[in-house]
This record gives C-alpha cells, sequence and structure tokens, in this order.
C-alpha cells in the first residue's frame, strides 16, 4: 500500500514539473561552500568580540525572563549553586556529565551538600526532581538562545523535566548569531552519522499566551530557567 | 467536523455579530502585527532575507522529487521509518497501525496543521485508542470540540471566562479564573499524560533533506515532550515542509519567529534526526516520518499557483488581513484560515468545494507584502477565481454575462451610452438613501447592497461638468 503511494507521489509531483528543470542536477547547490574555512573566519570574529558577546548575550537572557548569574572561577560557581540550592530548598538532582562538569567534579559537590542524583533513565523519578544542571554546547549572543546536543551524556530530559534548568555558559561557547552556528556546525559535521538524535535550542522558560494573550511561564518545560555565565 | 463544504458567506455572517469574537481578533492580531513589524524593522536586510527565503523555497519545490527521495534516504540512514500517504485516510491508516503495532494505549500530540488536516484524532478514538491535544490552546479547543482558529495562537477565539468554565465542566474541577492558575491545572493534568503515553505525534516546521532531519518550534515545551518521553515518536510532516540543507535553517528559523510572533527566537527550538542512539541515554525507541501528499502535488502542475506551496506557516498574513481580521479562523470552513486559508483550501480540497474563498478578499496585498516568503497573494487568488468561473460552480450565471455583455454593448455606443446614464439617474431615484447612495436595491442587485452601499449615478457626468466648469477643477 505504501509502497505503490511512494511512487504515484513521485510521478504526479514530476508531471507537475516537466518542463520546470532549470535546476537539473544542481540539487543542493553551495554544497561546494568550504565550511572549515568559514568556520575559522567566524571563529577569530568571535574572539575579536568576546566581552561584547558576553555583555549582549547576558542582555538578551534577561529579555526572555532568565535569570543570569555572573561567576568569575569554577569556586564561585559551586557557591552560587550552593545559595541557589539553598534559597530554593532543592532536594534532589540530574547532571550532564559533559568534560567540563566532570573536571569541576559538580556531581561529587552537590551529593556532598546532601542532594539525591537522579538519572534520566527513570522518566517518573526525573520529572519528580527538583533541578537540571547541563553546560551548553553552544550559546547564541544576539538571541540569548542556549544550544544542547543530546549524546551519551547529555540527556535530552535533563533541561527538559525537572521545574528548574540551570545551564553553564563558558565563553569559548559563544557565537555571535544564528548564521555563525550553522557555519561551525557544518564544518563539524564530517559525516551524516554523526550527526545528533536531538539538539536543542532554549530561549527562556517554557512560556504560553495561549489564554487571551496573557504571557505565562512554565506550561509545560521548565519553570525557571538559570544561566551561569563563566 | 469533517469537511464537507466551505460556507464562507454564512459563516462570516455569525463571525461579524460575535461581539467577544471581533474583540479577540482584534487583540491578537494588533497584538502579532506591532511585533512583527519591530521584530522586521530590527533586521537590516530584512526584505532580502524573504527574498532569500524565496529562492530557497522555489529551488526546493521545483526539485521536490529529488529532495523527498534524499530525506527518506537520510531519515532511514539514522535509524528511522519514512511512510508515505497519498491522502488523509492513508495517513491515519499508517499512523494507527504504526500504534497498533507497538500496543499503544495512548497518544499524546503536539500542535500540527497537518494533524488537524487529516482529522487524526477521529481515527485514534475510533480505533479506541485515546488521544490528547498538549499544546495549551489545542487542549483547549479538544475539550470543547472545536476547531483552531488562528494558526499561532488557536483558542483565541474563547475569553478566559470560557476556558474556566469549560475546564470546570470537563476536568470536574473548580472554578478558576485567572490564566496562570488555569495554565496550572493543564500542566499538572498534562504532565501525567505525558509519563503514561506510548506515542508521541507531533508535526514539523521543517524538514532537512541533506541530514533528515525535522525541526520543531515552540513555545511550551509540549512538543520536546512529545518527542523525547514516549517509546515511538511519529512525525507527519506534508511534503512542502522540505528545505535542501542544514545551513538554509538559520534564515528560516530567523523569518519564522520573527513573523510569526516577533520573538528574535521561539523558546524551543527541537532538531530531530532519527530515534535515540544506542547509546542515548533516553528519547524514543522509534522514529516514524509520514509524509502527507494530501493534494500537494497536484499543485505543483500549475505554474501560477505552485507557490503556494512555499508557505511556512508563520501565520503574518492573517493578522494583516483585513478579511480575516473580520471574520475569523472559523469563516474558511477548514485547518487553514486567513489569506493562506483562501489559497491552499481550494487547491487541496478542490475548487469546486470551496469556490468562495478565491473572493474572501479585497486584494489589497498586505498579505504579499508580509509574507516571509513573498508569496505573490493577488496573483495565486486571481488565478483562482478564473478557475472558480471556468468550473461553472463559481459566480458568474447566465445573468452576470448577459449583462457584462449589455454593459459593452452600451459603452461601445456613445449615444446609447448617454442615454442610458440619464435614464438610470431618473430610475434610480427610488432607491437612493438619505447619504445619497442606494442601500437598498431588489434581486439581483440586493446581493450587493445587502452587505455595502452602491455608489448613485451622478446627475451630471464628468464630462458635462468639466465642460461647464471650462476645465478648472473645484
Ligand atoms: S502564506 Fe506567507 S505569511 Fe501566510 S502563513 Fe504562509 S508563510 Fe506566513
Amino acid at each position: 500500500m505504501s509502497n505503490n503511494s511512494r511512487e504515484e507521489i513521485l510521478h504526479t509531483i514530476r508531471k507537475g514539473l516537466e518542463g520546470v528543470g532549470k535546476n537539473e542536477g544542481k540539487v543542493l547547490a553551495d554544497a561546494n561552500r568550504n565550511f572549515h574555512s568559514e568556520a575559522e573566519e567566524v571563529h577569530k570574529r568571535i574572539d575579536e568580540s568576546q566581552s561584547a558577546l558576553i555583555t549582549q548575550f547576558a542582555g538578551e537572557l534577561k529579555e526572555v525572563n532568565t535569570n543570569v548569574i555572573e561567576t568569575g572561577s569554577k569556586n564561585e560557581i559551586k557557591k552560587s549553586l550552593l545559595g541557589l540550592i539553598k534559597e530554593k530548598e532543592l532536594k534532589s538532582f540530574s547532571i550532564w556529565e559533559s568534560q567540563f562538569l566532570k573536571e569541576i567534579n559538580l556531581k561529587q559537590e552537590l551529593k556532598d551538600a546532601g542532594l539525591k542524583l537522579v538519572t534520566a533513565k527513570n522518566k517518573n523519578r526525573i520529572a519528580n526532581s527538583d533541578i537540571g544542571i547541563t553546560e551548553v554546547d553552544y550559546a547564541i549572543a544576539d538571541t540569548g538562545t542556549l544550544v544542547l546536543l543530546t549524546d551519551k551524556n547529555q540527556p535530552r530530559s535533563v533541561s527538559l523535566l525537572p521545574p528548574i534548568h540551570l545551564a553553564i555558559v563558558r565563553p569559548e561557547n559563544l557565537v555571535r548569531n544564528i548564521g555563525d552556528l550553522f557555519v561551525i556546525l557544518k564544518s563539524r559535521l564530517e559525516n551524516i552519522e554523526d550527526i545528533t538524535s536531538c539538539m536543542t535550542f532554549i530561549t527562556g522558560p517554557s512560556r504560553t499566551a495561549d489564554i487571551e494573550l496573557s504571557l505565562t511561564l512554565g506550561v509545560h518545560g521548565p519553570k525557571e530557567l538559570f544561566v551561569l555565565t563563566l | 467536523m469533517g469537511f464537507e463544504e466551505v460556507r464562507f458567506e454564512q459563516d462570516s455572517e455569525k463571525a461579524i455579530h460575535n461581539k467577544p469574537l471581533q474583540k479577540a481578533l482584534v487583540n491578537v492580531t494588533n497584538r502579532f502585527r506591532t511585533a512583527r513589524n519591530k521584530a522586521s524593522e530590527d533586521v537590516p536586510n530584512w526584505d532580502n532575507l524573504r527574498a532569500a527565503a524565496r529562492e530557497i523555497k522555489k529551488e526546493t519545490i521545483e526539485n521536490l522529487d529529488k529532495y523527498l527521495l534524499m530525506l527518506e534516504e537520510r531519515v532511514k540512514r539514522a535509524g528511522g521509518k519514512v511512510h508515505w500517504a497519498k491522502d488523509a485516510e492513508e495517513a491515519s491508516q499508517i499512523i494507527v497501525n504504526i500504534a497498533r503495532e507497538g500496543n499503544v494505549k495512548s497518544v499524546v500530540k503536539s500542535k500540527s496543521m497537518a494533524t488537524e488536516e487529516i482529522e487524526l484524532n477521529n481515527s485514534f478514538e475510533d480505533a479506541g485508542i485515546k488521544v490528547i491535544e498538549t499544546d495549551l490552546g489545542e487542549y483547549i479547543i479538544q475539550l470543547a470540540g472545536e476547531r483552531p482558529s488562528h494558526i499561532i495562537a488557536p483558542a483565541i477565539h474563547k475569553t478566559k471566562e470560557d476556558i474556566s468554565k469549560l475546564f470546570s465542566a470537563k476536568l470536574g474541577i473548580p472554578r478558576y479564573d485567572k490564566p496562570e492558575e488555569l495554565t496550572k491545572v493543564a500542566r499538572e493534568i498534562l504532565r501525567s499524560e505525558f509519563l503514561n503515553a506510548d506515542m508521541g505525534v507531533s508535526g514539523a516546521n521543517f524538514a532537512v533533506a541533506e541530514t533528515g532531519t525535522i525541526v520543531i518550534v515552540e513555545n511550551e515545551g509540549n512538543a520536546r515532550l512529545t518527542t523525547t518521553v514516549p517509546k515511538i515518536h511519529v512525525a507527519l510532516v506534508g511534503i512542502e515542509k522540505l528545505i535542501p540543507r542544514y545551513e538554509d535553517l538559520s534564515l528560516f528559523l530567523t523569518v519564522l519567529a520573527r513573523s510569526a510572533t516577533g520573538q528574535k527566537s521561539s523558546t524551543y527550538v527541537s532538531f530531530i534526526t532519527g530515534p535515540k542512539r544506542s547509546t542515548d541515554i533516553d528519547g524514543p525507541e522509534e522514529f516514524h516520518l509520514v509524509l502527507l501528499d494530501n493534494g500537494r502535488s497536484k499543485i505543483l502542475a500549475s505554474e501560477e499557483t505552485r507557490e503556494s506551496l512555499y508557505c511556512i506557516r508563520c501565520g503574518a498574513c492573517l493578522n494583516n488581513c483585513p478579511v480575516y481580521r473580520k471574520v475569523g479562523g472559523h469563516s474558511y470552513g477548514w485547518v487553514y484560515s486567513g489569506p493562506i486559508g483562501a489559497i491552499i483550501t481550494p487547491q487541496l480540497m478542490g475548487i469546486d468545494k470551496a469556490p468562495e474563498l478565491p473572493f474572501a478578499s479585497s486584494l489589497c496585498g498586505a498579505c504579499k507584502d508580509v509574507c516571509p516568503v513573498k508569496i505573490d497573494f493577488p496573483k495565486v487568488l486571481l488565478e483562482l477565481r478564473k478557475n472558480v468561473v471556468e468550473s461553472k460552480k463559481g459566480s458568474t450565471g447566465i445573468g452576470e454575462r448577459f449583462g457584462i455583455r449589455l454593459w459593452r454593448f452600451t459603452v461601445e455606443h456613445e449615444s446609447i451610452y448617454k442615454i442610458t446614464n440619464k435614464l438610470s439617474y431618473y430610475f434610480q431615484l427610488p432607491w437612493k438613501g438619505r447619504n445619497g447612495k442606494l442601500n437598498s436595491l431588489p434581486y439581483p442587485f440586493s446581493r450587493w447592497t445587502d452587505q455595502r452601499d452602491f455608489p448613485a449615478v451622478a446627475k451630471k457626468t464628468f464630462r458635462e461638468r468639466w465642460k461647464n466648469n471650462k476645465g478648472e477643477t473645484g
């Protein structure tokens, strides 16, 4: 059944396009852009404007109801986090196992502070936990967007199911705009097979305006979003 | 609730007299319009972006067969399954079968016009499978048993009092009156639905041929939950949603968010390629892409109207349309409303099912000016009007054709024209209203004057006045 439809649909399309064919053989035109050299150029531009980008990024985050915590060092990250735990009376957490987060040993610190570690394997448990902690892969300065890539150390639910999401952003994660981001992503995509099962953009906490256009936060995803910048 | 025939004239009449609806329409369209205008002015080369987006859509549609095959191959390579559905019935059947094979008891859905189009919920219910809409607006609509009235804000025709009553009656809870309270109630109920569901059904805003990625844009997070928590994810995607290259997304996401709600970026964008990988900790085990034709491939054959398939469903044309702003979404009789509904419904459903819709426009072109892919609405509308007339089911009957011939004869003969002019001046007097216009003529002219005045024939013609004034104005 399905197979017949496939042929039928393709046939109708081809018939409808008879005589168009101008782009014949030019599918994926521009495929010869050199993303490696473009990415090098982009990185150079980003490096030149990094401190301005951090300011811009923080400004955009505030526009979209995100709490920005500026920290100067790894030690300050821990201090700010412990402060937040106390303030919000957090009892359980889930966390990504990215390189940097392992380096600063945040997981152990939080356990030592008495919080219970929850894994993303169990959806019910993580849904009932208090905070999810991630480190962004990229951050887009001119829109205040966090970019998260799923992999074996970075499950999707951590930024989705707990009521609070806290993301750590390091200066080297910043890009100027979405155009930069796709140049970099494309330059790193050697093999189509290597693409992540899920990339997520996050710009502010979950929101809706479906009832009389009145803005309400936290309808489905996290109600609060914290961004910790270094 | 199924689609039979669009009754624009009747339904728009009702809408115009519905006071709360009129208020809501003004609010929503003004809000979105102001936001879009500001967001597009913020971008220095906005018009270039629109032109570029249009070019890419043109390239996609003109090579649609190749890009569809590429998409299919890439999705399979990522571990997903691809299904092709030629019409609504087949698409529903495919999805219900996936559910049956997966032993699915309950389904969560995120917002998708395509699933509305195929009336998927009815098919699930017929199969005894529970299905829940999870976008807050759609959830409200589902509880009320209605249809969305705006692409971006589906429940905008309902007041918070309506929703409060509805929740209380359908969910057996006390009356809550604040939007925040109602939202909280919905969050709790829907959260447990997500955790219990065996399957999530989503649409997609884009499907990238090069990488096999489907892209979903939203603000609430329900699409993320739909595509993350249940063990099966099905995405129903119209075949026109393709874009060729991964990097094309940077352009399309920019114009979509700004055109739709005036946001620089929507709160969440998910880029999904296949099911979870074996090493991933969470995410769905199965990913199915259902490609929906349902009349789209036929639109390709017309060079004049092919561009209707470029639409990225941002809703900007609705908010800027003087007709939509008065008559609202339901008058258009089907899932797509406003200018895009006026051109896409007759083409998808057949021109004989919606002959009024191409006429539901003043041809002012406001839609064309805001459309992020620059669809030339006036051109497409005129072409469709021509088709309506040619298909005979349209509005020109023998009477109209005779009238036009008579008119032609008159204007071609000067003396007859002059006499007719004089005669009609005196002939019209009994119908002349206080405002100096004709406001109720007998049938068949009443079809005009029932809804608006007709200017009266002046006593002196322009030529006579010109002569008298010796060419001086005033
Ligand atoms: S036709 Fe253009 S303006 Fe209207 S919804 Fe589609 S993309 Fe937006």
